[in-house]
Formats: C-alpha cells, sequence, structure tokens
C-alpha cells in the first residue's frame, strides 16, 4: 500500500494510507509527499488524492491573476502613448516639450509590452502633461502674438 | 450630448476655422502678424517646427511643391498623423490592427522618428 506523507508547513506527518489521510485535515492546498516525488506538491494537483477532498469546493480563482506581468499583452491595447500629438507639437511650437512627449510615449510601449502596466499608465499621463503644456504655452504665445502685433501696428510700429 | 461639451466643440470649430483662413490668406513670410520661432530669433538655428506656418500657408494654397521646400517633415508627417489619430479611434482592435499599430507606433518606430526629426533638425541648419 502506498505510504503518504503531509506537512502543517512546519512539521511532517505521516507515513498514512490514502483511508488514513481521510482522517486528517487534508486541504487541495496541503503539501504532501511520497516516495517518487521530488519534492513537496499541493495535494490538489495529485489525482489519486482527490477523492479527499470531493466535498470540498474548489479554489475560488483569484481576480488579481489577469493582471499579473506573466502575462502575454500582445493582445492587448497599450494605453494612450500620446505620440502624434506630441509629434505635432514639436513640429508647431515647443519643440522641448514635444521631445519630452515623444520619450515618454516611447516609455509607454516598452513598459507595456514588459508587463508594467501600471508604469506604462504613469508614463502615458506623463506624455499626457508634456503634450498639454506644450499646446497651452503654444496657445498662449500664439495670442500674446497676436495681441502685440495689433496694438503695434496700431500705434503706428 | 451636453451643452458643456457642444459650446466646446462649436468654440474648437470656430477657432479653426478662423487659423486656416488667417493661414490660407497671410503669407507669413510678408506679415509680422504670425509668432517666430524663439530658437530662430535667439540663435539664427532652426528648429524642427520652423517653417511649418508657411508650409501651411502653402499646403491651404495647394501649392506643395513650396509647402515641401519650408518644412519638409511637417508635410511628410501628415499621412503619418492621421493614421496615428485613426489607430487611436479604434475601441476594439483586433489582433491584426495591434499588429500594425505596433509596427508603425510602436517603440521602435518611436525611436526612429526621434532620430528622424533630430537628423532633419542637424541637417537643415548645415546646409
Amino acid at each position: 500500500m502506498k505510504k503518504y506523507f503531509y506537512s502543517d508547513g512546519v512539521n511532517k506527518h505521516g507515513p498514512y494510507s490514502i483511508n488514513e489521510l481521510r482522517t486528517k485535515k487534508i486541504t487541495r492546498e496541503t503539501k504532501v509527499w511520497f516516495q517518487g516525488l521530488n519534492d513537496w506538491r499541493p495535494a490538489g494537483t495529485i489525482p489519486e488524492l482527490s477523492s479527499l477532498f470531493s466535498f470540498e469546493p474548489p479554489p475560488i480563482p483569484d481576480p488579481e491573476v489577469h493582471f499579473e506581468p506573466t502575462q502575454n499583452f500582445s493582445n492587448q491595447k497599450p494605453p494612450k502613448t500620446w505620440l502624434v500629438e506630441s509629434i505635432l507639437v514639436t513640429l508647431f511650437c515647443c519643440l522641448p516639450f514635444g521631445i519630452a512627449g515623444i520619450v515618454n510615449a516611447s516609455k509607454v510601449e516598452s513598459r507595456f509590452y514588459a508587463g508594467d502596466i501600471d508604469a506604462a499608465h504613469r508614463a502615458s499621463a506623463e506624455a499626457k502633461k508634456w503634450t498639454m503644456v506644450s499646446l497651452w504655452v503654444g496657445i498662449g504665445v500664439g495670442v500674446l502674438y497676436f495681441f502685440a502685433a495689433f496694438f503695434g501696428a496700431l500705434s503706428g510700429f | 450630448m451636453d451643452s458643456k461639451k457642444v459650446y466646446k466643440w462649436l468654440g474648437v470649430f470656430f477657432l479653426f476655422t478662423t487659423l486656416v483662413v488667417v493661414f490660407k490668406t497671410f503669407n507669413p513670410l510678408e506679415n509680422n502678424l504670425f509668432p517666430k520661432c524663439p530658437l530662430m530669433v535667439t540663435t539664427g538655428l532652426q528648429c524642427p517646427g520652423c517653417g511649418s506656418q508657411r508650409a501651411i500657408h502653402y499646403l491651404l494654397n495647394f501649392d506643395l511643391l513650396n509647402a515641401l521646400k519650408e518644412n519638409a517633415i511637417l508635410v511628410l508627417s501628415i499621412p503619418y498623423v492621421i493614421t496615428g489619430f485613426t489607430f487611436d479611434l479604434i475601441k476594439d482592435p483586433n489582433a491584426n490592427t495591434l499588429k500594425w499599430r505596433k509596427r508603425l507606433f510602436g517603440q521602435k518606430a518611436i525611436i526612429i522618428i526621434l532620430v528622424i526629426i533630430i537628423s532633419f533638425w542637424i541637417f537643415r541648419n548645415i546646409v
């Protein structure tokens, strides 16, 4: 008869036959070992032990699992990079701010495909900030210039 | 759509139309109505954006050749910018769309754009 050991996390218990194991509080997460295994494994992963907890419901899936970095993101859309807006402000108004926007757009892409979604969103917010800064600086300078030219023309310059 | 949004878009539309009319009618070369590039004024160097206003003026008058002479990178970026905005508008892209988005607007593309802009900047000042 096959004999099993189980561990409560501190001590190991056993050896027990599968019928003796039924009287212990074995859950799917309890680490078990028997001869032939290289390492302790959760009881839930061993098919022959499945009868031990047939009345115990399977674990509830962790909702966080969808955001783990190990996931493949190539089938999802990255956050907005503000790339085209940054190019436009580079060409129309404010070179330094536009370049800052483009650099942050690049960061959005690299962080996203590396799986660091939070960092990608931060870079996206940063890119948006620089795009907006240059947009308003551009509008401000344009308006100031227009009034300067207008009143300059009136006063005879 | 609430009334605040309507006013916002009316404002944007009005501003845009005014700008189009002003840029089409007046040549920035012959008028001092248009702001000058601060880098040009202070150092005499042209930045990658210098000539954009003149280029827009020529484009609005369908003079592609002169627009290219004033700021080639602006004229050449127009199809790219329109494509970029279109990709941004797609809400639920499929795998193929994402593949092309990554090719055209991914990290490699962004680095190439930076290199193009900076090369253009250097090139236009030494030629």
